[in-house]
Formats: structure tokens, C-alpha cells, sequence
């Protein structure tokens, strides 16, 4: 057996001990490596930074814990801007495992960093079921949905929700999401009451919702971790996703170096094998 | 750091590596692992939905507010589980009609008008590139879009002209599936640097 054909059969456990150590070495010894920002995270950023002081801006956790890696990062950068520019914050989320706790632990984690009041700047609704009755009802009446807060306060003693009645009170909606919800909010919320919608999603959905950004249905795109290390930049926090990317690279190079080698591997085999026949 | 806070993390940095202990060889660690998943997840959805739907939008509108038409759903969501019982399996078929009818009433407007008609109107136009018109962009998406299409018309042989063009309309599908598999990769990776960055900074931390 050469060396090639050795490659070729290597032990796949070998290939996770690599990645593995690729992970752990930038983490021991960070590198900062550049972050190029795409149009679409920069038409993002814009269309939030155009907002007139104290808007309201509706901010969903649909994410499921397992894609927090990804999706938290953005939904911290946007509290980041949203907060430093003065704007009101609503939140909800349509998915049940995780979306609430999340959105009550980053937002309440935020609002003491830029000395918010629940009730007054921002207001967690929680989690309803039913996407579909959720999105379309919240365009007529938000208390009808949501009678309560996510903790079970009244929405009538929060001061915040006496002035959002529904989506007609609101500026902009900013989805972080790691599945399909963002084409309901697409078809259903920016294409029948006008609302622009930018969204921060994994980068497993991203190249799908290219599309809507060029067909002006979504304001902007942040996708996976790059997309939410764009908008750290942007925001001028790098965080998490920031020092992600450094990871990325070396992951990268390493995928790329063992995706040439086990292809080398496979034809100079392949031609050996064609040469003794 | 209370005790609880340690207590969790140190929890879950056990589920964390016993999910990746896989990764060497199938074991009962693991398999313990997944089945605690698999069970708490179900036991978590059932509670939910008993407090979301059943306790919040049936019980308390009508037994407070007096909402007696909810009965009505409530009835029908009851008969659904009649497919529990080989004989009443029939009774399954009212609620589910009901779902099948209002899915169809609310998506078919919102699928047609946001994403139809919504894509349609977006491939017509120009496409910008940083606010300015780009005609080789447009033209790279009209090319990429009638031949993907074309690929895709099977009522006739793929020869001559039409056969051209469907090879065309493979390339723009298979650069699309390697941009698909590219952010695949990405937020595989992501994932993983995800738990490392817990396992080092949370939970090694508290060793610290």
C-alpha cells in the first residue's frame, strides 16, 4: 500500500482530532483576522441607523437553542445598536424550546448595560404557538396574541405597549432565526402590511434568502457567523462571532488542504491502479 | 458563580462530551445521552402545549371570559385523537379537515403574493450594485433563471438548442449547490466552535 492510497483510507477520527485542534489553537492564541462586510449586513446596519430615535423595532428570537453559535451573536450586536440608538424594543419568538428563555436572558443582559426599563424601552412577549396566527394577528391587534408579557404582566400596565398596538406602530423588523420561519415573515408580514424585514439567519439558510434581498423583500442580510461577525464590526462590539472567524479560516484551510489531498489521493491511486492493469 | 450556575454548566459539559464521545466510537455513554434528549424534548413540547393551547386558549377563555365558541375547536382538536382507536379513526378526519382547510386559506394568498409573484417581480427588474444599475448582473440572472427553468421542462428531449441551454442551466444549479454546501461547512463549523468555546471559557473556567 503506498502512501496515497494510505491517505485515501485514512482513519476519518484522525481527520476530527485535526479540526479539532484547528478549533482549540486559535481559541488558546485568538488572531484577529480582517472582516470584509458584504452589502447586504451593511444595508442592514443602514436601514437600522436610519431610524428616528425612540421607533419601535420588533426583534424576534426565532432560534432554537442548538444554533446559538450562530444566532446569538447577531441578535447582541442588533441590542447593541438598537439600545445605543435609543429605539424600543418588542421581542417574541415562535419557537418554544429556547426562543423565550433566550430572548429574556440576552435582552435583560443588555438593557442593565444601556440602563433600559422593562416596560418602558423594551417589552418581551414571549412565545406563542400557531407562526401563522401569531404573524397575521399581531397585524391588527398585538394584545388580542398576546394578552400577557412573557413573565405574565398585563401588556395594559406596560407603558411601551399602550403605544404599539400592532405591526402599524412599528418601524422595522429585525428576525434572527435559525429555520423557516423567515419566509412567513416575508410573505406574510413585509408582503402584506409593508413592513421592512431584515434578518440575521444561519449560514445553512443564507444562500436561499440572497433571493429575497435582490428582490427587495428582505432590508438586509446577516448570514451565519460571518454575517453576525460583520454586523460586531459594524456596530464596533466584536464579540464571539469575531473571534469565530479567526477559527473559521484555520478550519477552512484545513478542510480545503484534506479535500485536495483525499482528491490527489484518489487519482494518483486510480492511475496506479489503471497502470498495473 | 452560585452552586446551581456551576452545577449546570458542569452538566452540561458532560452531555456535551459524552454527545461527542460518538465521534470515536458508538457507546452507552452517548446512547444514554440521546435518549435523555429525545425524552426530555418530548416531555417538554407535551407541557408546553398543554399551557399554551389547551390552558391558555381554551380553558381560560371560556371557563373566565365565557368565549363558548372555543368549544367548538376544542371539540374538534378532542376528536383527533380519535386515531388512537382503530374504530373511531373516522373522527380524526373532521378536525384534520378543518387544519387541512384553514393551512390552504391562509398560505395560498401569502405564498402566491410574497413569494410568487414577490420573485417574479424581483428578477424583472434591474439588479443594483451598490444603488447603480448593473445590466451584466441582470443579465446573469435572466441567463441563470430561463435556463435553470429550461433544465427543469422535461416534455421534451434535452437536444439541440434546448439541450444547450439545459447544460447551461446545470452549471448555474451545481455553482448554486456549492455555494449551498460552502455556508453548509460554515455553519457546521460554527456549531462546533459553538460548544469548544463553552467547553474552554465556561467550563474550564470554572476550574479556575
Amino acid at each position: 500500500m503506498n502512501a496515497w492510497t494510505k491517505i485515501s483510507q485514512l482513519d476519518r477520527r484522525w481527520v476530527y482530532l485535526a479540526v479539532w485542534i484547528a478549533v482549540i489553537i486559535p481559541l488558546v492564541f485568538p488572531a484577529r483576522f480582517p472582516i470584509s462586510i458584504t452589502p447586504e449586513a451593511r444595508q442592514l446596519y443602514n436601514a437600522v441607523e436610519a431610524l428616528p430615535e425612540s421607533s419601535v423595532v420588533l426583534l424576534t428570537f426565532d432560534v432554537y437553542p442548538n444554533a446559538l453559535a450562530e444566532t446569538e451573536p447577531m441578535a447582541r450586536a442588533a441590542l447593541h445598536h438598537l439600545f445605543r440608538k435609543n429605539i424600543k424594543v418588542v421581542t417574541l419568538t415562535t419557537i418554544p424550546l429556547g426562543g423565550p428563555s433566550i430572548a429574556e436572558r440576552v435582552t435583560r443582559e443588555f438593557a442593565t448595560l444601556y440602563h433600559k426599563t422593562y416596560g418602558v424601552d423594551f417589552v418581551n412577549l414571549g412565545y406563542k404557538p400557531n407562526y401563522a396566527s401569531v404573524l397575521k394577528g399581531l397585524s391588527t391587534s398585538i394584545e388580542a396574541i398576546y394578552p400577557t408579557d412573557n413573565s405574565g404582566t398585563p401588556l395594559k400596565q406596560l407603558p411601551l405597549m399602550q403605544k404599539v398596538k400592532s405591526y402599524a406602530d412599528m418601524k422595522f423588523i429585525f428576525v434572527v432565526t435559525d429555520n423557516g420561519i423567515i419566509d412567513y415573515w416575508i410573505s406574510i408580514v413585509n408582503a402584506q402590511y409593508n413592513i421592512p424585514v431584515g434578518a440575521g439567519v444561519t449560514a445553512v439558510m443564507a444562500p436561499k434568502q440572497y433571493a429575497y434581498v435582490g428582490s427587495g423583500q428582505l432590508t438586509g442580510l446577516l448570514g451565519g457567523m460571518k454575517g453576525a461577525a460583520e454586523y460586531e464590526e459594524l456596530v464596533g462590539k466584536p464579540a464571539l462571532a469575531t473571534t469565530g472567524m479567526g477559527i473559521q479560516s484555520l478550519v477552512h484551510f484545513l478542510l480545503i488542504a484534506l479535500i485536495g489531498l483525499g482528491n490527489l489521493g484518489y487519482f494518483l491511486g486510480r492511475r496506479r491502479k489503471e497502470g498495473t492493469a | 458563580m452560585s452552586f446551581w450556575e456551576t452545577f449546570h454548566i458542569w452538566l452540561a459539559a458532560f452531555l456535551t462530551v459524552a454527545v461527542f464521545s460518538f465521534l470515536y466510537k458508538d457507546n452507552p455513554i452517548y446512547k444514554a445521552v440521546e435518549h435523555i434528549f429525545a425524552g426530555i424534548t418530548a416531555g417538554y413540547y407535551v407541557a408546553l402545549y398543554l399551557d399554551t393551547v389547551v390552558y391558555q386558549q381554551l380553558w381560560v377563555p371560556v371557563t373566565q371570559d365565557h368565549h363558548w365558541t372555543l368549544i367548538v375547536p376544542g371539540i374538534l382538536g378532542i376528536l383527533i385523537f380519535g386515531r388512537l382507536w382503530p374504530k373511531l379513526t373516522w373522527l380524526a378526519r373532521f378536525g384534520l379537515a378543518f387544519i387541512m382547510g384553514s393551512t390552504a386559506g391562509v398560505f395560498l394568498a401569502s405564498e402566491l403574493h410574497g413569494k410568487v409573484l414577490g420573485q417574479i417581480a424581483g428578477t424583472m427588474q434591474v439588479q443594483q450594485v451598490g444603488g447603480s444599475p448593473n445590466y451584466v448582473l441582470t443579465a446573469i440572472v435572466m441567463v441563470g433563471l430561463l435556463s435553470t427553468l429550461i433544465y427543469f421542462y422535461f416534455s421534451k428531449p434535452h437536444t439541440g438548442v434546448l439541450g444547450v441551454t439545459a447544460s447551461v442551466g446545470i452549471w448555474f444549479i451545481m455553482i448554486s449547490f456549492g455555494a449551498h454546501f460552502g455556508y453548509t461547512v460554515m455553519g457546521r463549523v460554527s456549531l462546533l466552535i459553538g460548544r469548544v468555546y463553552f467547553l474552554y471559557n465556561d467550563w474550564l473556567g470554572t476550574l479556575h
